[in-house]
């Protein structure tokens, strides 16, 4: 018997997969030779012990089993036919490399937002800047109103130094034979209101200035409020913060000065008042 | 434009196609092409019509892997469910081994042998893995599976035929068998038991279990030689 005779028997066996590991390990070791009788005998073998399978009883399986085999099968092909066709509009637009791995529908989403998110900050600055411009409206509307106020305080201020029979009128004449006489009005607690009307204005930006004059022998004048006179030469002067003792106070006076005043007389006095209590003249 | 009363007629197997067509509710129904292809010939039921039908599974042709399914589900599943004994565990078999032939159809070479042993082989080894895994017989059995593709030769005497006159020939010459060595060349092939464990389960000698599966196989092999 040959080597191949001796082989040749086993290989039913071996296409059966009933050889025991000796003899298997034996026969491959043989077919490594490439043997061709084995390797023919063993090709038509292993057809032959597939035939078995016509044996089995017959089965068959279930419709469900067809359905998930062609619902997987169908998917997969749809995947690759999109993968396909991808690659094919890539190729045709080598600058767009991307995946389309987030939908169109997200991209336009997200656009939306974007969109709705810039106007949503420009509209929050634009309330901004107009909550703004009504603050600084509303401020100088406020301190227009303060200022209206304290003006309306100091002109009733001044009406009701000038209307109480308490307060010391005082009318300070003058020199030069142009200037028109001022008027004034001392109350002990409201203060001094001081007036004039069709008053030359003092040349360039010098100012009026009103000075209290005390009685005490060699005392200094005591610097008073400064005013000009507007474009009809009028003018109206409220010390608020005179001295509490008129009886004090020789006299009223008012010089030029420059701008601002001046803590000592500059110039002579063009109006002169005196102080005349009217317990002292009673 | 008119149209005469004999183009109506001519297109009129169209339109029952059409209309039959309808009511599977397909989506993506395409009657022209659908159309066209039941008109072309059919491919013979054969080796060549086999390989040509994995070759378009490269292809990704949904209709081929179909036609495979349809012409060997049945198969499959009668030798699966023979080794597994369980239908649910069948099934799953032979849906990995369809879905394996989808995704790998290159792993079949033409040049090695016809589709159908390759399949069948694939499948039975599948199920017999199925059944070591629940054997102490797994490890040792694991080296022993055989490496796919193999060569696979169909002899020159084989003969078309159709897969009912196959099952009843096979089934014909295997009862023909001694009882004895009919159950040792099952025992080998449904339960993948080797020469050693075939004795040990019917309690004869080794070498007449050998006999037995080598002339057994013999007289299969002379019986389909004779099949005419």
């Amino acid at each position: 018997m040959s080597t191949s005779d001796q082989f040749g028997e086993l290989l039913e066996a071996y296409a059966l997969g009933a050889l025991d590991a000796p003899e298997r390990s034996a026969l491959e070791a043989h077919l490594a030779t490439n043997c061709p009788e084995c390797t023919t005998a063993l090709a038509e073998a292993r057809w032959l012990v597939s035939q078995l399978a016509y044996s089995a009883p017959e089965a068959a399986p279930s419709a469900l089993l067809r359905g998930r085999l062609m619902k997987i099968v169908g998917e997969e092909a749809a995947r690759k036919e999109a993968t396909q066709k991808y690659s094919i509009r890539s190729t045709q637009t080598p600058l767009r490399t991307f995946k389309p791995t987030v939908p169109y529908w997200m991209w336009a989403a997200v656009a939306a937002l974007l969109v709705v998110a810039l106007y949503s900050t420009w509209d929050a600055r634009r309330l901004s800047d107009e909550m703004r411009d009504i603050n600084a409206r509303a401020m100088a509307e406020l301190n227009s109103r303060e200022k209206i106020e304290e003006e309306l305080g100091a002109v009733r201020r001044e009406a009701v130094i000038l209307a109480d029979p308490a307060s010391v009128k005082i009318a300070l004449a003058t020199g030069e034979a142009n200037a028109r006489p001022l008027q004034a009005a001392w109350h002990a607690q409201l203060g001094i209101v001081v007036s004039g009307q069709k008053i030359p204005p003092p040349p360039g930006q010098r100012v009026l200035q009103l000075w209290l004059i005390p009685k005490a022998a060699g005392a200094k004048p005591v610097p008073s409020q400064v005013v000009r006179p507007d474009e009809n030469g009028n003018f109206v002067l409220l010390v608020s913060n005179p001295p509490e003792l008129t009886a004090d106070t020789k006299a009223l006076a008012v010089t030029e000065e420059p701008a601002g005043g001046s803590p000592q007389p500059t110039t002579t006095p063009k109006w002169v008042g005196g102080v005349v209590l009217s317990d002292t003249k009673d | 434009m008119h149209i005469s009363r004999g183009s109506l007629i001519h297109c009129l197997p169209y339109f029952v196609f059409v209309v039959a067509g309808l009511p599977r509710g397909r989506r993506n129904y395409h009657p022209i092409p659908v159309f066209l292809a039941a008109l072309s010939p059919k491919p013979d039921d054969g080796d060549a019509a086999d390989a040509t039908l994995v070759r378009q599974l490269l292809q990704r042709d949904m209709r081929a892997f179909e036609q495979l399914y349809d012409r060997y589900g049945r198969l499959v599943y009668g030798l699966v469910f023979r080794i597994v004994q369980q239908a649910g565990t069948a099934e799953e078999i032979v849906q990995d081994v369809f879905l394996q032939l989808w995704r790998n159809a290159a792993r079949y070479d033409a040049l090695r042998g016809p589709f159908l042993p390759w399949l069948l082989t694939m499948a039975r080894n599948r199920a017999l893995d199925n059944l070591r895994l629940k054997s102490e017989r797994q490890r040792r059995r694991e080296d022993q599976t055989e490496e796919l593709p193999s060569i696979c030769a169909v002899p020159q005497f084989e003969k078309e035929l159709d897969q009912k006159r196959r099952a009843s020939r096979i089934r014909e010459l295997l009862t023909s068998l001694q009882p004895q060595q009919k159950r040792a060349i099952e025992l080998a092939y449904f339960e993948g038991l080797t020469h050693t464990e075939i004795a040990d389960t019917l309690q004869e000698p080794l070498g007449t279990v050998k006999s037995w599966i080598r002339n057994g196989l013999l007289r299969l092999r002379e019986g389909l030689q004779a099949t005419t």
